[in-house]
């Protein structure tokens, strides 16, 4: 017997069982709800920001500030772009980090930043699976003194901002550079968790989960020493989340 | 990690005359149990949640195996590997075998207790491999040399001073001491060199999600996510109960996890990966691995009147919530899980005869029923222990209860069962013991209850039983 | 407890309940519910007693009034543990069960928080006993009650809700433990500056009260029904009520 099964049998004996059975509708989890309730609760998650994006958005700027990002609520591309540029300069940055989502593109993020005569680099992907090049990745990410990123999901509940890592946005970007910026469209706001999770569990049923997600409020911190909480332990120090209230 | 339970009371005084310690301490009360409070009382529907937590949990472990079997299909879907562990010492070997065979160099561990019971660190130490705990609180004790002291704040018994002689190269003693931001800047230093040249990291799991083959982690310090995203290969390893079918379940989970823990809304990350890093990342491991693990849970599970203690989601409420806990400190249950938890589950994990004081170790008082996010009661298992190691065990040496003891109750049964005898054992100890006493009080009592007067005044028994009392007055008013 | 170690607790007891007009029985071939034995692990110690307990009240219908939260916990909420192998006693003791009250429950149940307008004046502390809190689930009825006795100034105790340490045997097996966290209690009680604690249960009562005669302390510790009988009596002196 491998040992899984052994494993599995053990559990099952330890049940009072001589076989596995597939458990019988149970209301407490989402486990059974199927792929079309899946999309309900999905599109429900979707029409609910469409018709609270104004109230969305205030919830989620005080709950976001609440845990430690530095929000910004501007009204036009030009204006997010000073936001980033004059954050470049407080920073004395010399090497800054960006993701491709499209709302970095819109704010003209590239020039804001150069600008300020730091060097600016893109989080791509080689598509060759080359040793050398995951570690200048790496190297690059590490070295950076601010990362830029726009958002996936963003919620209100808890001032979250979501992020699935995937060609055009890696994984360190948000969080090896001890600045992080994230550039939040009021469309990209969901309720609370219960939506995010829809959302998500839609993925999954459609077969269109992500690798990997990360949710991220806040700026890194740690209570570890006496009690007393102190940011920026392993990940960024400092966090800021632009809003860009332009429709 | 080898169980030391039968230190529990010589453990326990070492830290009640310790004051640093006992002063620590107060922050698991003053931070984390009133920031619960907190967090619980601005929370509508907390009751709701907890109900709700609880029954996702009781509907995991009712069909543990069809959940594993869930799990572990889908891992494999996602490409990673799985790993059945029957206990410490296989999943350790896997881990180590992985490590030679891929030439692993350095190992950065994020929080996981299971790894403690593996005492996996070690020993990788002990095969040449370099392991470095990366959570500032395991990171500490791991320079102390020490095991860890709570569930989620494992050096919570150190003072700043203690740390600074651990972390800071130049702090030498009658200096000032550098403040909590100083000394975390140094770890946060110390820590990145490793993050950028670590190539296998282990991490634990806060929750694994049967129907995606995902795995869940939640940190403030962002340690989970440099693990799962820098080495080449990423190893999870959990216990066989921390698993949950649906993706779904995890706003509810999250929700009560986190603000019982440290009493925020959420944790700066919750990570969730679904296996290898996909072919469109240029970053992430090359390799993931889930090692699940029994250890001894089967015999929970199997066990009727303790299967409950498998819900537990590990957020330390049941610790910040203890008074016993509070005076006694995390190393006198002299195993990975201290606190109420622990009294329930290290007795059956690593024996009930050695680890009879934990579960005696309690005044009863609930107050970690209360705390516990999916309504684990805590008590009822105590009891069921206790009644265990009195009497009840099948397992002869199980039964550690003294000769004395017994015809101590047995003596209180038959002074019980009739009113009369009841009121002339109530005299008779009268009779004796007020000669020592002033005032109908006792200084100095006699076994079996010496143990009270050597801190506190013992009352007399009184001069009339309310029974004798009440029948003078029944008597007086048909008069 | 109450019976042998502290009478004018049960007398009070009934001095109360009479004050609102109910005729009291006391069944006097009564002795224990059995939890200290149960408690311990000596469960087939306890059982007979239990049944015992059970058989006695039976016999008479009507309310059961306990001046005591942690008597009230057992007979409800574990004498389906102690009875799990008998079906049968496991009903017969719920029906016991469900009419057998602790007192400030009975009183704040069935009459009221303000039904009882007493006199006494003093500064006090409530301590809130761990099984009544969390096992019966009364919390703020006894202040609510007390804050209607005239004269008596209560003040919140600091972490009030924090056990005292007593736990039964536990405060006698492992005294260090039971007196570390009794010393923080204390501590509390001492800051609070009040002359008199009040608490419901008698075992916490002895617990505090025998700690702080041991500091020399002359704070008194007194259990809410005598704290209400008095106020009750001083009340009719004092022609009111």
């Amino acid at each position: 017997m491998t040992s899984r099964a052994k494993f599995i049998a053990n559990v099952t004996t330890s049940l009072g069982r001589t076989e596995v059975i597939k458990p019988s509708r149970d209301e407490s989890t989402a486990a059974f709800d199927d792929a079309e309730t899946a999309r309900t609760n999905a599109d429900r998650a979707m029409a609910e920001n469409a018709a609270n994006s104004v109230t969305l958005t205030d919830r989620m700027a005080e709950a976001a500030s609440t845990i430690g990002w530095k929000v910004h609520r501007v009204a036009n591309p030009e204006d997010a772009a000073d936001v980033v540029a004059s954050i470049c300069e407080q920073k004395g940055a010399t090497s800054v980090l960006r993701s491709t989502h499209d709302v970095l593109a819109e704010i003209n993020v590239d020039a804001a930043v150069t600008n300020t005569g730091a060097k600016l680099g893109v989080t791509k992907h080689s598509g060759d699976n080359d040793e050398a090049k995951v570690t200048e990745s790496k190297t690059t990410a590490f070295a950076a003194d601010i990362g830029i990123t726009g958002v996936d999901h963003a919620v209100a509940e808890t001032g979250t901002v979501v992020l699935h890592p995937r060609s055009g946005l890696s994984r360190l970007v948000s969080l090896a550079p001890p600045t992080h910026i994230a550039v939040l469209r009021p469309a990209e706001i969901l309720d609370s968790l219960d939506e995010l999770f829809a959302m998500e569990r839609n993925d999954h049923m459609t077969g269109k989960l992500a690798g990997s997600m990360n949710l991220i409020s806040g700026p890194s911190k740690t209570a570890d020493i006496e009690g007393t909480t102190v940011t920026g332990i392993h990940g960024p120090l400092e966090v800021h989340l632009i809003i860009l209230e332009n429709d | 990690m080898k169980p030391l339970t039968t230190d529990f009371r010589a453990k326990a005084a070492e830290t009640m005359v310790d004051e640093q310690v006992l002063q620590s301490l107060e922050h698991v009360y003053t931070g984390f149990f009133k920031g619960r409070l907190e967090a619980i009382g601005n929370t509508d529907n907390w009751e709701e949640l907890r109900e709700k937590g609880k029954a996702i949990k009781d509907h995991t472990i009712a069909h543990l195996d069809y959940y594993l079997e869930q799990l572990a299909d889908n891992v494999e879907k996602n490409g990673g590997s799985v790993f059945f562990a029957a206990d410490a010492a296989e999943a350790r070997k896997y881990v180590l075998d992985l490590a030679h065979a891929r030439n692993i160099k350095t190992v950065i561990k994020s929080k996981s207790m299971v790894s403690e019971e593996m005492a996996l660190g070690q020993a990788l130490i002990d095969e040449g491999i370099e392991a470095i705990e990366t959570d500032l609180g395991e990171y500490i004790i791991q320079l102390s040399g020490e095991t860890p002291y709570h569930l989620i704040a494992p050096a919570v018994h150190k003072s700043r001073k203690e740390v600074a002689e651990l972390l800071d190269d130049n702090y030498v003693e009658g200096n000032p001491v550098p403040d909590a931001t100083e000394l975390t800047m140094m770890a946060r230093e110390k820590l990145r060199n490793v993050f950028e040249r670590a190539d296998m990291s282990v991490t634990g799991v806060n929750f694994a999600v049967a129907e995606s083959g995902s795995i869940t982690l939640v940190t403030n310090e962002g340690n989970g996510r440099m693990s799962t995203t820098v080495p080449r290969v990423h190893v999870a390893v959990m216990g066989m109960e921390k698993i949950i079918p649906s993706i779904q379940d995890l706003s509810t989970m999250l929700r009560i996890l986190i603000r019982s823990a440290t009493g925020q809304r959420i944790s700066s990350y919750v990570t969730m990966v679904n296996g290898p890093r996909t072919s469109d990342e240029e970053e992430g491991p090359e390799e993931f691995h889930l090692v699940i693990m029994d250890n001894g849970r089967q015999k929970l599970l199997a066990d009727e009147q303790m299967r409950e203690s498998l819900n537990c989601i590990r957020c330390g409420a049941c610790l910040n919530a203890c008074p016993v806990y509070r005076k006694v400190g995390g190393h006198a249950y002299g195993w990975v899980y201290p606190g109420p938890i622990g009294a329930i589950v290290t007795p059956v994990l690593t024996g009930l005869k050695d680890a009879v004081n934990l579960p005696a170790a309690s005044s009863l008082c609930g107050a970690c029923h209360d705390a516990c996010p999916v309504k684990i009661n805590i008590p009822r298992m105590l009891l069921e222990l206790r009644y265990r190691t009195a009497e009840g065990s099948t397992d002869k040496d199980e039964r550690t209860s003294s000769a004395q003891e017994r015809t101590i109750w047995k003596a209180w049964r038959i002074g019980m069962m009739g009113r009369k005898r009841f009121d002339i054992g109530a005299r008779l100890s009268r009779l004796f013991l007020r000669p020592l006493a002033r005032n109908g009080w006792l200084k100095k009592a006699p076994p079996p209850i010496s143990g009270w007067t050597s801190t506190r005044d013992f009352p007399l028994v009184s001069s009339s039983s309310l029974k004798a009392r009440l029948n003078k007055r029944s008597k007086k008013a048909k008069s | 407890m109450v019976d042998q170690l502290a009478p004018a607790v049960g007398e009070s007891t009934v001095d109360i309940l009479e004050h609102l007009g109910i005729t009291v029985d006391f069944l006097d071939d009564q002795t224990c519910c059995g939890q200290p034995a149960f408690n311990s692990g000596f469960r087939s110690e306890a059982l007979p007693v239990a049944t015992r307990f059970i058989e006695l009240f039976e016999q008479v219908a009507g309310p059961i009034v306990v001046p005591s939260g942690s008597c009230a916990a057992m007979v409800r909420n574990y004498y389906g543990d102690l009875f799990r192998c008998d079906e049968n006693m496991i009903m017969r003791a719920e029906q016991v069960g469900e009419r057998l009250y602790e007192l400030s429950e009975f009183i704040s149940r069935f009459f009221g928080t303000d039904a009882i307008k007493g006199t006494l004046a003093d500064t006090a502390t409530y301590h809130k006993c761990c099984h009544l809190l969390r096992e019966i689930g009364v919390d703020e009825e006894p202040l609510e009650i007390l804050s209607n006795v005239e004269g008596l100034q209560m003040t919140p105790l600091e972490r009030a809700d924090v056990c005292c340490g007593f736990g039964g045997a536990f405060s006698v097996k492992m005294p260090d433990i039971s007196s570390a966290i009794l010393d923080e209690k204390l501590d509390n009680i001492e800051a609070n500056g009040s002359n008199m604690v009040i608490a419901a249960d008698t075992g916490c009562v002895y617990q505090m009260q025998g700690g702080l005669r041991r500091r020399g302390s002359s704070v008194q510790v007194v259990h809410i029904a005598e704290v209400l009988a008095k106020s009750i009596r001083n009340s009719s002196v004092l022609g009111k009520s």
